[in-house]
């Protein structure tokens, strides 16, 4: 039972990271109907300018982090400025293209960095004392450790890192939530994703819209790499393969509904870890939860193509 | 009576012309003068050149198929590769059969094109990205199903033998030169199908289709029967694609399939221009031959001993390249290399005069 209960739990932590990369990636789609395939590289430029900023720079981690959103929120922008505003009115082909020349450009751009290859970790930077000294003592970020262990609750082992993840996403979500329901920005955002139309007669600037959607999706991306950062140690690939594992969750949360990225991905990532843990042994080689939530993508696409929660297109001639 | 061999433009008098394959003779006979060229040209080149001469044809083909599905149906496709790895699967189990290379070619390119069936059913019900990432989805699980299967050697490398054609076998020295024909003349054959495709009904049932389902449904063509069959068909010619590189490389990996190989593919009928023949050709010959100078690039680089720690500047560099091509070719000419050979070709054609 609690074998069970710590694939559930661990679970859900991947699947808040996906619920975050999902975010992002469910914000450019409902704002602008682009198709990001660069959220991998996003995340991955997130998670390893914190890692620089941490190790190179000496900064306590809460800076780190800060300067890590800010910067990727920039790149976002930036990107949508330069490249995706000209694919404006394109063919969806064109439009699917450009962000994957942009991942493979970005690539090359981290493969020029040292962190192209090989595997990294955060310093540890909660000292011995607990979580609640944490955001006071990081000065010295190398010479303190976070402790080892954990809690364990119902037989089931939690990391602090693992709870650590689990509040921040939860903090982001609750930060982004109160963003869309309430701030003017955001309720700009909502109305451009709902009738552009309609927005743009009321005087909302949808351009801006357009390259605030890609901030806010850099935001999510560089949050998701820190706490898989955290979690599970820094690697490119590994990185990077979470911008393709972001599919199976718009797709099963519908592709232009926020709270269906959100209840998707810890689907997706619940059900991922328990086919890792049910299947595996069945299976030569393991491996399941590589190929598990293409699986649910297609069975997603056969059966109930818009998703949980999307709006179902309805053509007419 | 006008002389053909000295007229300025298209003559096109009656219905029958407009719908000939080569609208001059001055077109048919530079086709016929670039073939021979083609053919003598590997005399005069090294093993190596025949080599990515070689990968040119080879990718060109699957791009011809990439080009039926996403260029005339607009079916994205970004599983080309999957379908690559199929045709090459089956001749790596067929082949050592002692089957002949003549018929594993198409039976890859038939088993393909069931498999291409198979993921085009989704074509039913959704359309655009939703199909973009069922054919992701084929993608990721083809990558997965080969690496846990012990019959396909969990995608390491399984042996192709080495062809023979009519008494002539393809030894280690002239390897290269014997498949550069082999795909040469497959290539000339399945190109020459490519361009006939729209003259049918069926080709222009594709085109329909694309730009308008509901109106081609309206007009009496079928478009869930046009779309399965379009996905057939570009997978059939991966599978043709993938049969030939298994024996060129002389082993079937995984690697040579994976979703970076389809996105590459993709990127070639981008950049030679969607849903055109010349562009199926471009495309690929560009993107390989600045594989080939990026690569040379960075060993100059490397040699000049200009490094920083931990940088490997041979995989920044291809992605970097890679991905400034795309972008700047959608930026800037969005109709690919194939709009330059238009240009290029109708100043040609009316010449003296400017159009």
């Amino acid at each position: 039972m609690s074998f069970l209960f710590q694939l559930l739990f661990s679970g859900i932590v991947l699947g808040l990271v996906y619920a975050l990369a999902a975010l992002g990636f469910v914000l450019i789609y409902k704002a602008s109907r682009v198709v990001n395939f660069a959220q991998g590289q996003f995340i991955a430029i997130g998670a390893f300018l914190a890692y620089w900023a941490m190790v190179s720079l000496g900064v306590p981690f809460l800076l780190a982090a800060a300067l890590a959103l800010a910067f990727t929120a920039l790149l976002g922008f930036g990107v949508e400025r330069v490249f995706l505003k000209r694919m404006v009115g394109q063919p969806i082909i064109s439009v699917i293209m450009a962000t994957i020349g942009l991942a493979s450009l970005l690539d090359g751009l981290i493969h020029l960095t040292p962190y192209g290859a090989g595997n990294f970790s955060y310093p540890s930077f909660l000292p011995p004392g607990g979580l609640t000294e944490a955001a006071f003592h990081c000065a010295t970020p190398l010479s303190s450790f976070l402790p080892p262990g954990g809690l364990t609750l119902l037989g089931v082992q939690i990391s602090y890192a693992q709870l650590l993840a689990v509040a921040f996403t939860l903090l982001f979500l609750l930060v982004f939530t109160w963003f869309f329901q309430r701030s003017t920005l955001g309720v700009a955002m909502r109305s451009v994703a709902d009738d552009q139309m309609a927005a743009l007669s009321l005087g909302v600037s949808v351009e801006r819209v357009f390259a605030l959607a890609w901030a806010a999706a850099g935001l999510t991306a560089a949050a998701a790499g820190m706490v898989v950062g955290t979690i599970s140690g820094l690697n490119l690939d590994g990185l990077v393969h979470i911008g393709l594992r972001v599919f199976p969750v718009v797709i099963l949360g519908g592709l232009d509904s926020i709270p269906g990225a959100v209840v998707a991905g810890i689907l997706i990532g619940v059900l991922e870890n328990l086919a890792a843990g049910f299947l595996d042994p069945f299976i030569p080689g393991g491996g399941t939860r590589d190929v598990f939530p293409f699986l649910v993508l297609l069975l997603v696409l056969w059966f109930k193509p818009h998703g949980l929660f999307g709006t179902e297109e309805i053509e007419r001639v | 009576m006008r002389n053909p061999w000295a007229q300025t433009g298209n003559y096109r008098t009656s219905y029958q012309q407009d719908t000939s394959i080569f609208a001059t003779h001055r077109e048919l006979v530079s086709l016929l003068l670039f073939l021979g060229f083609l053919l003598v040209l590997p005399q005069f080149l090294s093993r190596t050149q025949v080599f990515i001469l070689d990968l040119i044809l080879v990718y060109s083909v699957a791009v011809l198929g990439l080009n039926i599905t996403t260029g005339y149906a607009g079916l994205i496709n970004i599983g080309q590769a999957a379908f690559m790895g199929v045709g090459a699967y089956t001749a790596a189990l067929v082949a050592p059969q002692g089957i002949p290379f003549w018929l594993v070619v198409p039976l890859g390119g038939l088993v393909a094109a069931f498999f291409g069936y198979l993921v085009g059913i989704p074509s039913l019900r959704v359309k655009h990205l939703y199909l973009a990432l069922a054919t992701l989805a084929f993608q990721m699980v083809f990558e997965w199903a080969v690496g846990h299967m012990p019959l396909l050697k969990q995608g390491g490398a399984m042996d192709m033998p080495r062809a023979s054609f009519l008494g002539y076998e393809a030894g280690f020295r002239n390897h290269f030169h014997f498949w550069y024909y082999v795909s040469l003349v497959t290539l000339v054959v399945l190109a020459f199908f490519f361009r006939n495709l729209l003259r049918t009904r069926y080709g222009r049932a594709l085109v329909a289709v694309r730009d308008n389902d509901r109106a081609a449904d309206a007009m009496g063509m079928d478009p869930g029967r046009t779309k399965l069959f379009a996905f057939a068909l570009g997978a059939f010619y991966a599978g043709v694609a993938g049969v030939l590189y298994a024996y060129l490389s002389r082993a079937v990996v995984i690697e040579d399939y994976t979703f970076a190989v389809s996105i590459k593919l993709l990127a070639m009928a981008i950049v030679g221009g969607l849903g055109t023949l010349v562009g199926s050709f471009l495309g690929p010959a560009f993107l390989e031959l600045l594989d080939v100078n990026m690569e040379a690039l960075s060993n100059f680089i490397k040699a000049l001993g200009f490094s920083v720690a931990g940088v490997d500047v041979a995989s920044a560099l291809r992605p970097l390249a890679f991905g400034l091509i795309i972008v700047l070719f959608l930026m800037f000419e969005p109709r690919g290399l194939y709009n330059w050979w238009r240009i290029v070709r109708s100043y040609f054609r009316t010449w003296p005069f400017k159009y």
